[in-house]
């Protein structure tokens, strides 16, 4: 199947989920399953990367809303990276692009987040 | 695309699985792409059949149905493609109501289905659904 999952830091605080290729109803299981477990690690604040995604569908959406809104209980964000115009527009036809703070690239997320952090 | 006008039909038959879903995209993306779709078109066609189908697979795991097939049926003419995804996956009750529920990726998923293709007709059959999606070319 092509799709991968990683997760390392972005900063010295945040972690990123970095994913790859299809994610979809047989695979965004695993990207829960890894918002979860940051979750539990205390994390309140992850960024998800969307840069090597190929394909994202509901599924997908519904996780990544899902974790949303549970960060947010906490206090928290999940922002996303999506420099790719295909993916984005899965989030601007269902209205998410403003929900979501999504940047083009892990520099920008990296400068933005820093900055709100010194806020 | 032909020249008699009359429609040819592309049939895949998938068991109602999520590891089975990508196959699904990956046909449709062939039948899509020897027509007259824009790059975008194509795109909104396979995730509109990803879509459809997904939505079957869950219901044939809700139901306890994992064991059935889902068809997706192209039929295409020189400029409209209209894809039928039939399933036998049971009845597709409406969910219970709780506040803390996901958001419903059904829901979404219909949503988008009706962003993406020019018609959606859902109707039910005996022990399954056919979902019928119409995209117009140019």
């Amino acid at each position: 199947m092509n799709f991968n999952i990683n997760a390392r830091s972005l900063n010295s605080s945040i972690p990123l989920i970095e994913l790859e290729g299809e994610v979809d109803v047989y695979t965004a299981p695993q990207l829960k399953q890894q918002m979860i477990s940051l979750l539990e690690q205390g994390h309140t604040e992850m960024v998800v990367d969307l840069t090597k995604v190929e394909y994202l569908d509901s599924t997908a959406l519904g996780v990544l809303i899902g974790g949303l809104k549970r960060v947010r209980e906490r206090d928290g964000n999940l922002p996303l990276i999506c420099p790719s115009a295909r993916i984005r527009r899965v989030f601007e036809i269902t209205g998410l692009d403003k929900i979501f703070d999504i940047y083009n690239s892990e520099d920008e997320a990296k400068s933005e987040l820093a900055g709100k952090e010194t806020v | 695309m032909e020249a008699g006008g009359e429609a040819a039909v592309v049939e895949l038959r998938i068991p109602a699985r999520p590891e089975y879903v990508g196959v699904a995209r990956l046909a449709i993306l062939g039948v899509a792409s020897r027509m007259r779709f824009s790059y975008d078109e194509v795109e909104d066609i396979r995730l509109a059949v990803g879509e459809a189908c997904t939505t079957a697979v869950e219901w044939a795991a809700k139901n306890q149905r994992q064991d059935t097939d889902v068809l997706v049926r192209s039929s295409i003419s020189e400029s409209t493609l209209t894809v039928e995804i039939i399933d036998d996956a049971g009845e597709r009750q409406e969910p219970a109501e709780s506040a803390n529920r996901d958001p419903d990726p059904e829901s979404l998923g219909a949503l988008l289905i009706t962003l993406l293709v020019d018609e959606v007709n859902v109707s039910s059959l005996d022990g399954g659904t056919r979902v019928t999606m119409v995209k117009h070319a140019g």
